[in-house]
């Protein structure tokens, strides 16, 4: 998720720091949740800490951290309680192990090791999994009959793509995905900067594009994603990770966080990214109006 | 390396085909504000706003109008061109000599002949130092072009910054500022040549 992280980290850090500063005060009895430094993590942190609110809590923000490393670390030292995590970072930024596509084991691994390893507890995942996709248009779907990566992969030579100058570099962007699936040489490559390239796609000017599955674009842009049929790219469910010794003290931070996390879906998530990025919509309100559904 | 070289291409493409642009519509827009009074003030001003006008923000002003792609990548770079050109035309035929018009029309040449004969070769020099900024300023300025998907050398760049790959990076703005010097210093021969037949 690096790439969120270097564009849509800088817009919102200034709203970030506001609660941050606010709530230097130190509390011992506050819960502290954290975030990375992008709308998502924003959002659900956002989620979680309200969630918490509403079950009596007292709730400390420590958001728009800047790395998982950053995140890890404050976990480590007991900075921060909790915060948002994907299955997908944790596997392969923090583990170093292979990806994993399937959800339930990915999970099942990344609870393992963090609980042996880090004293960290992953609570119930969200059915949300950001992973890495492609996107195209129904109307290029229907035209080159394609819904799967390998029907992608095939049709290729007739195709346009537009992307980011990463996609094309990663080992889990295009090299991957013509070592995995084989074909992949498209008609045209083009990339753009990360907030254009859907446009591309709506101009006309390319026929599929590299995504994150829950962009918000997908849903306000009538987009479809691809499936990755034989599960090139990795599960990135999201999870409420919390430290060990919170989980002793507190037990009921677990009951509260994972009657929310079911809620949180892809389409969910598609919908809140937009209203914040595409309608400006604060963090916490579009949190909260979730919470109230 | 093949990647590079065809960045580089596309580079020198985007920048060329601006400067084209830039010189059908600058040439008589500068002709036009030399001639007339009236209009000089007018075409001025707005060139003068234009020259200030950051690229990037002109890049993504066009954006609603004209969508993304090399055809709006063009367009841009171009209207960021015709300011130094029309200020160089203006200024160059502004600057021929009253005196040497008066002999050109003396000898009984007609206004064709005299344009020809005495405005273009005096006024040369002048404008020639106009397109050489319009140059320079364009081949630095189609770096941009990556963000709307017209590739060019800022693809290499943009690479560099996503990979976390200094050397790549380095190696597409060392080519950017290469390329704009070396126009630069032909326009500059050129220039002198054209100057010294005059």
């Amino acid at each position: 998720m690096s790439e969120r992280a270097i564009s849509r980290g800088g817009a919102l850090a200034l709203l970030a720091a506001a609660p941050l500063v606010a709530g230097c005060a130190f509390d011992p009895n506050a819960i502290r949740v954290g975030s990375k430094n992008f709308t998502e993590s924003f959002v659900i942190a956002e989620i979680y800490a309200q969630a918490l609110e509403g079950a009596g809590m007292h709730v400390q923000r420590l958001f728009n951290l800047g790395s998982t490393q950053i995140a890890i670390a404050a976990m480590e030292r007991g900075n921060v309680d909790l915060y948002p995590e994907y299955t997908g970072t944790a596997l392969i930024d923090v583990l170093h192990l292979p990806p994993i596509g399937n959800s339930r084991e990915a999970y099942d691994v990344v609870s393992k090791q963090f609980a042996q390893r880090y004293r960290i507890v992953w609570l119930t995942p969200s059915p949300m999994n950001d992973s890495q996709a492609l996107a195209t248009t129904r109307a290029a779907a229907a035209r080159y009959g394609i819904a799967t990566i390998s029907e992608c992969a095939r049709a290729a030579p007739q195709l346009r793509l537009a992307t980011i100058q990463e996609f094309l570099a990663r080992p889990d962007g295009l090299p991957g995905l013509q070592r995995f699936y084989g074909g992949f040489h498209f008609q045209e490559v083009r990339t753009y900067d990360i907030a254009l390239k859907y446009r591309a796609l709506l101009e006309g000017k390319a026929d599929v594009a590299s995504a994150f599955s829950t962009d918000g674009a997908i849903a306000t842009d009538d987009l479809v994603l691809l499936r990755d049929d034989r599960h090139f790219w990795s599960a990135y469910n999201v999870a409420p990770i919390v430290r060990a010794a919170t989980l002793a003290k507190r037990p009921h931070v677990a009951r509260v966080l994972n009657a929310v996390s079911p809620k949180i879906t892809d389409a969910a998530a598609r919908a809140m990214n937009a209203a914040v990025e595409k309608d400006q919509a604060d963090p916490a309100d579009v949190a909260a109006e979730f919470l109230r559904r | 390396m093949p990647d590079f070289t065809a960045h580089i291409v596309q580079h020198l493409a985007l920048a060329f085909a601006a400067l084209a642009l830039a010189l059908a519509a600058g040439l008589p827009l500068g002709l036009l504000a030399a001639e007339s009074p009236a209009l000089r003030s007018a075409v001025l001003a707005t060139a003068g706003v234009g020259r200030t006008l950051p690229s990037l923000a002109v890049l993504m002003l066009l954006l609603p109008f004209l969508g993304v792609g090399v055809t709006p990548a063009i367009v841009a770079l171009a209207l960021l061109a015709i300011p130094p050109i029309v200020i160089g035309v203006d200024l160059g035929i502004r600057g021929v000599p009253v005196a040497a018009l008066d002999a050109a029309a003396g000898m009984g040449m007609t206004r064709v002949q005299r344009f020809a004969r005495v405005v273009v070769p005096f006024a040369l020099p002048v404008s020639f130092a106009g397109l050489r900024t319009a140059t320079t300023e364009t081949i630095a300025s189609a770096t941009l072009a990556t963000f709307i998907g017209a590739g060019g050398l800022g693809d290499e760049i943009v690479r560099g910054l996503q990979t976390d790959d200094p050397s790549l990076l380095f190696a597409g703005a060392a080519a950017v500022a290469a390329l704009a010097l070396g126009a630069d210093a032909i326009l500059g021969f050129a220039g002198r040549y054209a100057g010294g037949r005059a």
